[in-house]
């Protein structure tokens, strides 16, 4: 097990960074999802702590040592990838053993080693199948086993999970998180689906264009997000960010959106809007927290998609889009007509428009 | 064979077309497929005809009465005794597994080192194919003149020694072998070396990372993972070559004649000389017939073997 710390951790390739002052510590034997679209440099970030790339500033710290320049060989590193990279023209018994071959283990203690993970992953029946032809879940638990065997301090997974079709992840993401608990390695996973980060990650860093925006457990992130990128990249749909005005009144502060209505503030975020001198902010505030009411924001109903449970309501007023999320007994607004919803003053949350940075107030 | 289902017409009643359409598409493509079996079988079976007789052109009959001249199996009989065969085709064979397994590490060691990039690789890389579209005409004379007693090979060689070498390359019977297969080693490493460097570049690069992950030494992936994912291209490689070597004629030919004597006398020279000099046309039939057997027994080894690669 190992604790990893990245110290002002940068990428450039020619003029492009690809990763910029990056600073995390991903603590002993936690689960750390690595979350962001694509070109957003988790990839990058990944492919440096394994030693495939070599920082261009910064360092990585493995339980305070240094490693960059321990080749990748001998960090004690174990990847999966994203296709698994299993080798497909040898047995499953042969992939297993083919990490303490190449470290020269005894042969007697490879064979004990290869057994005893089989058990571990229930492969002792398929041991010499050819690994072609294996199914995806199997190829997952062969490709884990595979590192695994060597006992490494630490996991990287590269969005395993991106080549299984929809029904499968499911499974796929259970057995992915058992294993971790059954190895309880430090495990640093890459994805750009949120779901995957949300459903298995200790903590998530959610990341784009090269920077780190924010750090925190699933739920934290959710409900507090740092950024109003992560606010609209978390959840599905993602957050509804409007832009709007703050209005002072005698005890009270609202935010007021154009042609849509105003909503108020929390006593909380009152004291963050104190400090917006401009007055201009982005007004975010979940799908999910939306009801109907009387007197709120009112905007035009584009279309309503039910997909079972839920219903999801798109809206569009002027310039400004939002969604909104209904539980599928609630009777949801026709298409064409003008609806008016409220937001949970608690619910409310508020991004400098410059910045994208959230304004204080976070409430738990 | 033709699917006879990828041929099968839009039928109104897809269930009802199984049987009927599976027929209907063998009558149709029944003509082409005559035509192309009647172009693959015409010539065997004329040279197996015409191998069973005495015939050759200057008899002045046709080749269809060539049965007036019948004599059964004498012509191969005859083969089963001819030292002069036999020597070529063991010449045959040497050259064959000189050259094939110098051309195959040569064109593996080349593939090594172009596989990753380095400054200059594009140049390098298209100088190194040049031998290879070479006229074989025209490589034929190359060596020729580089081979003279007073040729650049001896020259370059005069470097080293402290007298002038004036080694008689072409006509000394044990040598004029080498400077052939030099020749031929000169021309193909560069095919080899191309078709090896294709099927490397294709072996995944995940794999590779996965293995050095792992631990594995340069030399340990290069055994299990590159060598074993390039097994199907290998055969590929192997089985072009050592077609190509059985029929080793044109630079040679020009080179040496199959000479001194019959010191560089392989298969295709022999059948060329019998041919031009003795016009024995119904033996020429007979060997031709012979090697054709040698070499489709070799390729279909090779493809069985290229198949299996696959499967697995």
């Amino acid at each position: 097990m190992s604790e990893i710390v990245l110290e002002n951790l940068g990428k450039t390739f020619g003029d492009f960074t690809a990763l910029a002052d990056m600073n995390l510590t991903i603590a002993n034997g936690e689960f750390m999802a690595l979350l962001g679209p694509s070109g957003c440099g988790k990839s990058t970030t990944m492919n440096m702590i394994a030693g495939m790339l070599r920082p261009s500033t910064g360092a990585i710290r493995f339980n305070g040592r240094d490693i960059v320049d321990v080749p990748m060989a001998k960090r004690g590193v174990g990847f999966v990838f994203q296709n698994y990279a299993i080798f497909t023209h040898m047995s499953v018994r042969e992939n297993l053993a083919y990490g303490p071959r190449a470290q020269g283990v005894a042969a007697a203690e490879i064979t004990k080693r290869v057994q005893a993970f089989a058990e571990l992953l229930q492969l002792e029946t398929m041991l010499d199948r050819p690994a072609a032809g294996l199914s995806v879940n199997i190829l997952q638990r062969l490709a884990i086993g595979r590192s695994a065997i060597l006992e490494p301090a630490i996991f990287l997974l590269d969005e395993p999970l991106s080549n299984v079709d929809a029904a499968f992840r499911a499974v796929m993401r259970s057995e992915l998180k058992s294993l971790q608990g059954q190895f309880g390695q430090t495990m640093v996973y890459v994805t750009h689906d949120q779901l995957e980060a949300m459903t298995m990650a200790d903590r998530i860093a959610v990341m784009d264009h090269g920077k780190l925006l924010q750090v925190g457990t699933p739920l934290e992130i959710y409900n507090n997000p740092a950024d109003a990128f992560v606010a609209r990249f978390i959840g599905a749909p993602g957050m509804n960010i409007l832009e709007g005005t703050l209005t002072r009144h005698a005890d009270t502060v609202s935010a007021e959106v154009a042609g849509l209505g105003s909503v108020t503030l929390s006593p909380a975020m009152q004291g963050a809007a104190a400090l917006q001198a401009a007055r201009e902010v982005q007004i975010g505030f979940r799908p999910e927290q939306i009801n109907a009411a009387d007197q709120g924001l009112t905007m035009q109903v584009t279309f309503v998609e039910r997909i079972g449970a839920r219903t999801i309501v798109h809206m569009e007023q002027g310039a400004s889009l939002a969604k909104a999320v209904l539980p599928a007994d609630v009777p949801p607004p026709v298409a064409g007509d003008a609806w008016t919803f409220a937001v949970p003053d608690d619910a409310i949350r508020l991004f400098d428009p410059v910045t994208g940075r959230a304004l204080g107030g976070r409430t738990h | 064979m033709t699917n006879a289902s990828t041929m099968e017409p839009v039928a109104e009643r897809p269930a009802a077309s199984a049987s009927t359409g599976a027929g209907l598409g063998l009558w149709l493509t029944l003509p082409a497929q005559l035509l192309v079996l009647f172009i693959a079988l015409f010539p065997i079976l004329m040279q197996v005809y015409i191998s069973l007789t005495d015939w050759s052109p200057l008899d002045g009959i046709p080749w269809w009465r060539a049965h007036e001249l019948w004599i059964g199996l004498l012509n191969y009989t005859d083969l089963m005794a001819d030292s002069r065969f036999w020597g070529a085709l063991w010449r045959t064979m040497f050259v064959m597994a000189v050259c094939v397994p110098v051309q195959f590490l040569l064109g593996l060691g080349l593939a090594v080192l172009f596989v990753d990039d380095f400054h200059g690789k594009r140049v390098l890389y298209s100088t190194l194919l040049v031998p290879m579209m070479v006229v074989p005409a025209v490589a034929g004379y190359m060596f020729f003149m580089l081979f003279q007693s007073g040729g650049p090979v001896n020259d370059l060689l005069s470097l080293f020694t402290s007298d002038p070498v004036r080694i008689a390359w072409l006509s000394d019977p044990d040598l004029a072998l080498i400077a052939v297969m030099v020749a031929d080693i000169w021309q193909w490493t560069p095919l080899m070396f191309l078709i090896l460097l294709a099927g490397m570049i294709s072996v995944p690069q995940d794999q590779q990372m996965a293995a050095i992950l792992l631990g594995a030494s340069w030399w340990r992936r290069f055994f299990t993972i590159v060598l074993p994912r390039m097994k199907s291209i290998i055969i590929i490689a192997l089985a072009i070559r050592v077609i190509e070597i059985f029929k080793i004629f044109d630079t040679l030919f020009i080179m040496t004649g199959g000479g001194p004597g019959v010191a560089t006398e392989t298969i295709s020279v022999y059948i060329y000389k019998v041919t031009q000099q003795e016009l024995i046309w119904s033996y020429v039939a007979a060997i031709a017939l012979a090697i054709l057997i040698v070499l489709s027994v070799v390729s279909v080894f090779a493809i069985k073997r290229m198949q299996r690669g696959q499967g697995t």
